[in-house]
This record gives structure tokens, C-alpha cells and sequence, in this order.
């Protein structure tokens, strides 16, 4: 049996529903533990257990609300559990938010060095691929400009030029292939098959099918924070879609 | 805090590119840019020397001829100080998607506003240094005092920045508190006067408003400071300064501390 590459286990995460900030006073001085939901909290995730094999590529569906980035985000490492364990065995690509870390004052080049380097990739490796990421994202003349006089479109091109360069082994996808015109898909699917093709873990979060059966060979089904089916695609998305399989 | 220190290390690169960052983007849209980080201080020192050394006639040295230098060494560095109170508490709240989408160590931030406010200390540092010679200062062995005066100031900024960027997620009155304890704190330090007013026995000040006073780790920093421009000032009294590395010390851990107990909350409501 192939090593598990992302392991969660009994993964638990609450949040508060109102506007009560996520802390009291009294909760900072008692240790991280058990202790009973106050009325206007919500565990958003509960008792999820899941291992994922290099190379496998995972689809996370259901409801909306239900979960999903906030486990895409668990994984990820920005946030941090309140009950239980996840971890990711290897370097993870997020793409939760194409145009994160993108701050206006800059440039593109700018940008696009400051999230290279934060995703750990060396001074050395940027100046190489920057060429490749440019014309990746087909920006070649606003590079120079900031970053505030883009179009959303030029931002998320440019945002996932950059993570397309990354070697991680885990790539996490939360529902952005929905954005952006019709080339934009087409590189984006082009880069993600490549990607897997060369042995990457994929999870992917998505409400569209095809595209879920096109990438992925396992599908896990979230209702309401609890992981109800962890098995291949085909009978996840039944269950997502309340028919029962024979 | 090995595991933090560690971590910060491994991300020296990213720290690195934040305080380039800022400093880019604070001197990016002003047409004077770098002429700024001496105009500054040097206004507002012009403007503290002729209230406090011409009108009020405050006198430090044997022939009260070194009140400008005097001035000058604790001004520039509570322009430092001043500045992370104002800056720490939007280290994080200002980053928020960066630290919701890509995982690091979330010390960077604080840390980077501390050092870009660092990098701005040391370019109003040829001021400083010009005063000093104009008032014949002798740059001797005391000037040794600055490293360390920097030093403790160091820790103890990055203490409070952890600390404050921490709370001021969860509680955003955070920032509004600061502004007050930035205008209290100035008049608390001995900047625009020497110690030995506070600490004079014939003045009416109680003791127990000293002993509170002389408690606080930047009396004892900013006294290393002026030591080391201000030659007739000599070297501060010892427990003074030990007062101010443990007091430093202690707001290290304090302010890690804080940060890592409020940091699963802070990434929920970030």
C-alpha cells in the first residue's frame, strides 16, 4: 500500500455564527481541548478521517456550505484544527484564491516574485521561469504596470501562471476553474493533466461534474460537515446527487 | 520558540521581500522619497529643540550644551518605537488574504514591520551622525553602547509587534488603545528630558511613580542610546540596564507567546 500523502484524522473545526469574535477571554487561558459547543457555534467540520495516496486525484463535493474549502483550507495549512490532526506529507499548491498576495502598489513582476518566493520557490528558479510565466499568462506588455489596473482576468491568469510553475507535489484546487473565459479553462485543464501525468496529487473542489469525472479517480461527499462517502468519483457524486447505486 | 525562530529562518527570503515591499511602497508614491526619512525627524527634532532647549531652557551636560544631541539620539529612536506601535497592529489585518490562502510561518509579518521601521531608523542615522560631530562629540568607547541599545530595542519591539498584531485581530480596539498609549509613553521616556529630572530626590514626584517609571525596559534602552552619543551622560546605572534585558526578554516571550495561543482564532477570523 502506497504511503498516504495527506492523512486527516478526526479532523474537527468550529466556528462561531455570529459576530462574536472567535475567542473570549476566559477560552485564551484554558489549554486547546474538549469542551461543549457554546449556542452560537458550529462545527463546521467533525470527525473526518481520510487518507489520500500520492497520485491519487480526490474530489471533494456537496452542498454549498457544507465544508469544503474549509478543508481545502485545513489541508492547506491556514487554518488550525480545533479537534484531531491533518497533514500533508510534501509541498502543497493552493489555489483557494487565484489572485492572493497580489498587492496593488506593485507591478506584475513585482507580484509575481513576492508569491514565487512565497511559495518557496528560490531567487535562482523565479529568474529562469519568469519568461515562461509571463507568456503563460499572456500579459507581456502590462507586466511592468501595477497590479490595480488589471483586468480580474489578467490577475487570475497571472496568479495561476505562477502556481502552474511550481514543482509540489500536492496541488489544491477550490472551485476556480469556474472563472475565467474559455482559453483560460483550456490551459488551465491543460496544465492540471500535465500535472498529474506527472505523478501529483490533486484534490479538487468543484460543483461541475465533468469536470469531476475528467480529473478525478476519488470522490469524498461532505453534508453538513460530516464526510458521508469516501470512495471512487462515480458514487460520490451519486450520493451528492441523492440517487443510490446498485 | 525554536520551532518559530527555525521557521522564520527557513523563510528568511520571504521576511527579506516583505521589508522590501513595504519600504518600495511607502517611498514608491512620494516625490521625495528617501529625502523624507531625513526631513522627518529632523522637523520634528528642530521643532522639540526650541520649545524644550530654547524656551523651557532644559540643560544636559556640564554646560547644558548638549541638549540638541541629547534630543536628537532619544528622538530617533522613539521614532522607531513609535512607529511599530502604530504599524504592528495592521501587520496581519492588512495581509489578510496573503496568510488565508498561502501557509507561513505568520511571525513574518510583525517581524518584517519591525525591521522595515529598522531600515528607516538607520537612514536618519547620517542626521544623527552630522548633529554629532557639530557638537563635538567624541566618538569613543560608549558609542559601543549602541549596538546594544539597538539590540534590546529589537527584541523588544518584535515582542510588542507579535502581540499586537495578534490581539488587534480579535479585538480591533486594538489600534485605538495604541494611539493613546504612543502619546503617554513619549512623555513617560526620557527623551525630551534627562533622566535625573525623574529621578532627582528633591522633586515631588512619589516614589512609587518612580519605581513604576524606572520599570518600564525603555527607559533603560533609551538611556543606552543616549550614552552612546551624549559622552557627559555616562554609562547608565546597572540595574537599569538589567531592568531593560530582562524587561526586553520577557516582552519577547510575552508577545510569542500571545501569538501562538491567539493564532488558530486569528486564522478563523482573519
Amino acid at each position: 500500500m502506497a504511503d498516504a500523502i495527506i492523512e486527516a484524522n478526526n479532523l474537527g473545526v468550529r466556528f462561531v455564527k455570529n459576530r462574536r469574535r472567535n475567542l473570549k477571554v476566559r477560552e485564551f487561558f484554558i489549554k486547546r481541548g474538549k469542551r461543549r459547543l457554546r449556542s452560537d457555534e458550529f462545527w463546521a467540520l467533525r470527525n473526518i478521517t481520510f487518507a489520500i495516496n500520492e497520485g491519487d486525484a480526490v474530489g471533494i463535493i456537496g452542498k454549498n456550505g457544507t465544508g469544503k474549502s474549509t478543508l481545502l483550507r485545513l489541508i492547506a495549512g491556514v487554518l488550525i484544527p480545533d479537534e484531531g490532526t491533518v497533514a500533508a506529507h510534501g509541498r502543497v499548491a493552493p489555489l483557494l484564491e487565484l489572485s492572493a498576495g497580489f498587492s496593488n502598489e506593485l507591478t506584475g513582476r513585482e507580484n509575481v516574485q513576492l508569491v514565487a518566493a512565497l511559495h518557496g520557490m528560490s531567487r535562482a528558479e523565479l529568474k529562469e521561469k519568469l519568461p515562461e510565466i509571463i507568456e503563460f499568462a499572456e500579459i507581456d506588455d502590462f507586466i511592468d504596470v501595477p497590479v490595480r489596473h488589471y483586468s480580474t482576468g489578467m490577475r487570475v491568469r497571472l496568479g495561476f501562471a505562477v502556481i502552474a510553475q511550481l514543482k509540489h507535489p500536492i496541488l489544491l484546487v477550490d472551485e476556480v476553474l469556474a472563472v475565467g473565459d474559455k482559453d483560460f479553462r483550456n490551459k488551465c485543464y491543460a496544465t492540471i493533466e500535465r500535472m498529474l501525468g506527472e505523478g501529483r496529487t490533486l484534490v479538487l473542489v468543484s460543483h461541475n461534474e465533468s469536470d469531476l469525472t475528467r480529473f478525478c479517480n476519488r470522490g469524498i461527499y461532505i453534508n453538513s460537515g460530516i464526510m458521508e462517502v469516501d470512495s471512487t468519483i462515480e458514487e460520490a457524486l451519486a450520493a451528492y446527487n441523492g440517487l443510490v447505486l446498485a | 520558540m525554536t520551532s518559530s525562530v527555525v521557521a522564520v529562518w527557513r523563510h528568511r527570503d520571504v521576511l527579506r521581500l516583505l521589508v522590501q515591499r513595504d519600504l518600495t511602497v511607502k517611498y514608491q508614491s512620494s516625490v521625495l522619497g528617501y529625502l523624507w526619512s531625513l526631513i522627518e525627524p529632523l522637523a520634528v527634532a528642530a521643532t522639540y529643540w526650541f520649545v524644550f532647549g530654547l524656551l523651557f531652557d532644559t540643560r544636559v551636560g556640564p554646560n547644558g550644551e548638549s541638549y540638541l544631541l541629547f534630543l536628537v539620539s532619544g528622538l530617533f529612536a522613539w521614532i522607531w518605537v513609535n512607529s511599530v506601535l502604530g504599524e504592528a497592529t495592521t501587520a496581519l489585518t492588512a495581509q489578510a488574504r496573503l496568510i488565508t490562502t498561502i501557509n507561513m510561518p505568520r511571525e513574518v509579518f510583525p517581524i518584517g514591520r519591525v525591521i522595515g521601521k529598522f531600515f528607516e531608523y538607520l537612514a536618519a542615522m547620517p542626521v544623527l551622525i552630522v548633529i554629532a560631530i557639530l557638537n563635538h562629540a567624541k566618538f569613543g568607547p560608549y558609542l559601543l553602547l549602541l549596538p546594544l541599545a539597538v539590540l534590546l530595542q529589537m527584541i523588544f519591539l518584535i515582542g510588542t509587534a507579535l502581540l499586537l498584531a495578534a490581539l488587534n485581530v480579535m479585538l480591533r480596539d486594538t489600534e485605538k488603545f495604541i494611539r493613546l498609549v504612543q502619546r503617554v509613553l513619549f512623555y513617560a521616556l526620557p527623551i525630551i528630558y534627562p533622566l535625573s529630572l525623574v529621578t532627582d530626590p528633591n522633586n515631588g514626584v512619589p516614589t512609587w511613580v518612580k519605581d513604576l517609571y524606572l520599570l518600564n525596559p525603555l527607559v533603560g534602552i533609551f538611556e543606552l542610546h543616549h550614552a552612546a552619543w551624549v559622552s557627559s551622560e555616562g554609562f547608565p546605572p546597572m540595574p537599569l540596564v538589567i531592568s531593560a534585558v530582562l524587561g526586553s526578554l520577557t516582552m519577547l516571550l510575552g508577545g510569542w507567546l500571545v501569538f501562538r495561543r491567539l493564532e488558530p482564532a486569528v486564522l478563523k477570523e482573519l
